[in-house]
């Protein structure tokens, strides 16, 4: 096997990654799209950290919350789902790297800081968010969706360059 | 596995020649995960089944027992309150919504309509109640959320159109309203309900009934303290997509979209803090103390809150003063909404026994402390009215790891009502509404009585500006 090339075995790991991802993705959003009243409110107004003023202003601005809420709900549901299938891989994965960022930021678990909240697990400054990020990272670079996804398909319908070696 | 990794390699290199045609392999390994979504579709269906017979069990009390007469209900005024209200009606058996009404068209008369239709009830959304009243010749009784200053003439027009009438309070922000809501209630002869839903509530009726009334645990009441503490909310604001156009708002008494909004900081909208907030709970004083008061004394301003958009103060203390059956008292009460520590609460102190109360379920659910002195309690915890006291000793240990002597300072022991109310805090009063519409039962907060209330909380807002003790006369409360 060449340097740098993954083996199939490695690939297939990373797509079950990137299915599980997307699964996790898909539901936050449609659970939180059947919910009646969901909205981040509550989420932005506890946040802490250095961009704790960007989220809190979100909060108290009808408009703008209203138009986070409808993209939190819809871009989490459209990620998964891509992510699931394969389709746009990339593009995917980098949006729902932003889409976890802004969570992570909006209450990170920083040195010293003692949140109320009652979470699932223990956490100092790495949490679950920061690993899916890591994860879509991953997914990101690998270009999982043409190993195993739609995007392979895409890929050999529509690319018209000489594919090279090893690429 | 190996063996793939070899045709993969060797359709690498034929790639490499020139752009490859789609073959079999990468049609499968293209679709290989789409079975994922079909799979995650099949689990989220089944969990949202499970979810909606949870939600199903949950709202379980309308199946209506044989024989049990339908009411066809209207909702006037669809805002948090008009939710909160639909929230524990629909959970009452026998209810028929037959209508919404609400100006705010674009958001919160379709959000209930929609909510009422996703619980089988048919509903006409309107925008004018006179219009609602003039086509909806069925109704049997109405159930009014709108602002205070909007519930004098709602509550009148629906009486004189037959209906019954279950109204928010503050009954109104004026006491002019809220006589002509009373007269109106007698002369139709239709029943005329005000939201003071702890009058109905199951705690504070064992206190009054029980605890108070048969067992006097309390001795004399001599003294009551209660508060509510807001923390500190920003104004309420819109998307701009949901703005009501200018005119409707003018029509309806709002200059613009923040006032509707926010009507409760307005003079002339609402009727302050102490109508907000203290109404619930100083209409309690005069229900456990059996007596208006006969003075108050009250001191409050605008401390925090920006002057523009909020012309009422946000914070007030007041001191009633009290000549009850059994001898003077005096009540302090005080409300304020820049810290919401401590949250909400009434404190009744006799020489033999003190009750703390509140309607959350949560804090302040009902303690009871016995004067040391007093007789003891052990028949009414025999009875159940009151729960054993807590062991002392442990107390002191669990609270702050010392261990102390009982003997150094003898505490009251302290008691707990054992009474707990699974339900949401409206639905009993909706309900002893309902019953009384159907003539099973009587109103626990007829508009006389909360006439009563509206008198003594409304004199704080005059209390405030005179900067002096206004004295009540007892025909003041009587119409």
């Amino acid at each position: 096997m060449e340097t740098g090339r993954l083996s199939p075995a490695a690939m297939v790991a990373i797509t079950v990654l990137r299915v599980l991802v997307g699964w996790h993705f898909l539901y936050e959003g449609i659970a939180k799209l059947t919910s009646p009243s969901w909205s981040a409110v509550g989420y932005l107004k506890v946040s802490r950290g250095p961009f704790s003023g960007f989220f809190k202003y979100l909060a108290s601005h009808p408009n703008l919350l209203a138009n986070a809420d409808l993209i939190t709900m819809w871009g989490l549901t459209i990620v998964g789902a891509l992510l699931i299938l394969g389709l746009f891989t990339r593009l995917a994965s980098l949006a729902g790297i932003g889409f976890v960022l802004l969570f992570y930021f909006a209450n990170p678990p920083f040195v010293g800081y003692f949140y109320s909240l009652p979470s699932e697990g223990s956490y100092l400054i790495v949490n679950k968010n920061l690993v899916e990020v890591a994860a879509l990272a991953v997914i990101f670079l690998t270009g999982s969706g043409r190993f195993a996804g739609l995007d392979r398909i895409l890929h050999l319908l529509f690319s018209r360059r000489p594919r090279l070696a090893g690429a | 596995m190996a063996g793939e990794d070899e045709k993969d390699k060797t359709r690498a290199q034929a790639g490499a020649e020139g752009p490859r045609k789609l073959d079999r392999r990468d049609v499968l390994k293209g679709l290989s995960t789409v079975p994922a979504l079909g799979l995650f579709g099949y689990a989220w269906e089944k969990q949202r089944g499970y979810q909606q017979v949870k939600a199903q069990a949950a709202a379980a009390a309308p199946v209506a027992p044989a024989g049990l007469q339908e009411i066809n209900v209207a909702l006037l005024g669809a805002g948090a309150q008009g939710q909160v209200l639909t929230d524990s009606m629909l959970r009452i058996p026998g209810l028929r919504f037959r209508a919404v009404c609400d100006i705010w068209a674009e958001y919160n008369q379709r959000r209930a309509v929609n909510t009422m239709k996703k619980f089988k009830h048919e509903v006409n959304g309107y925008e004018d109640y006179r219009e609602m009243l003039d086509k909806e010749k069925e109704l049997d009784a109405v159930i009014i959320a709108t602002p205070d200053f909007w519930h004098a003439q709602h509550t009148i027009d629906c009486l004189k159109a037959g209906k019954h009438v279950y109204c928010e309070k503050e009954m109104s922000n004026t006491l002019d309203g809220a006589r002509r809501m009373v007269a109106a209630a007698r002369e139709t002869g239709k029943l005329l309900q005000i939201g003071h839903q702890r009058r109905s509530n199951p705690r504070y009726l064992h206190c009054h009934n029980k605890l108070l009334g048969e067992a006097k645990l309390l001795g004399r009441i001599v003294t009551v303290n209660g508060q509510w503490n807001r923390a500190v909310t920003p104004d309420l604001g819109a998307p701009d997509r949901y703005t009501i156009p200018q005119a409707r708002l003018t029509q309806y008494g709002f200059k613009d979209m923040h006032q509707f909004r926010n009507w409760r900081w307005y003079k002339g909208k609402g009727g302050g803090p102490i109508v907000d907030l203290g109404s619930h709970q100083i209409d309690i004083y005069s229900w456990f103390l059996g007596a208006n008061p006969s003075h108050v004394t009250a001191s409050g301003g605008l401390l925090y809150y920006e002057p523009k958009t909020h012309e009422w103060y946000d914070t007030v203390m007041v001191v009633y003063d009290y000549d009850t059956p059994l001898g003077p008292a005096k009540a302090y009460y005080q409300t304020q909404t820049t810290n919401g520590s401590q949250g909400y609460f009434e404190t009744f102190m006799g020489d033999q026994g003190t009750l703390l109360i509140s309607e959350s379920e949560l804090n302040y659910a009902g303690q009871l402390y016995r004067d040391p002195n007093a007789p003891a309690w052990d028949t009414w915890i025999q009875k159940g009215y009151v729960s054993a006291p807590k062991p002392q000793e442990t107390a002191l240990k669990e609270n702050s790891g010392a261990v102390a002597d009982v003997r150094e300072s003898v505490s009251p022991d302290q008691h707990t009502v054992p009474v707990v109310l699974r339900d949401p805090y409206h639905q009993p009063h909706l309900q002893n509404f309902f019953d009384a519409v159907r003539g099973k039962a009587k109103l626990n907060c007829p508009s006389e009585i909360a006439y009563e209330t509206a008198v003594a909380v409304l004199k704080v807002n005059e209390a405030i500006d005179a900067k002096s003790r206004l004295s009540f006369a007892p025909e003041d409360f009587k119409i």
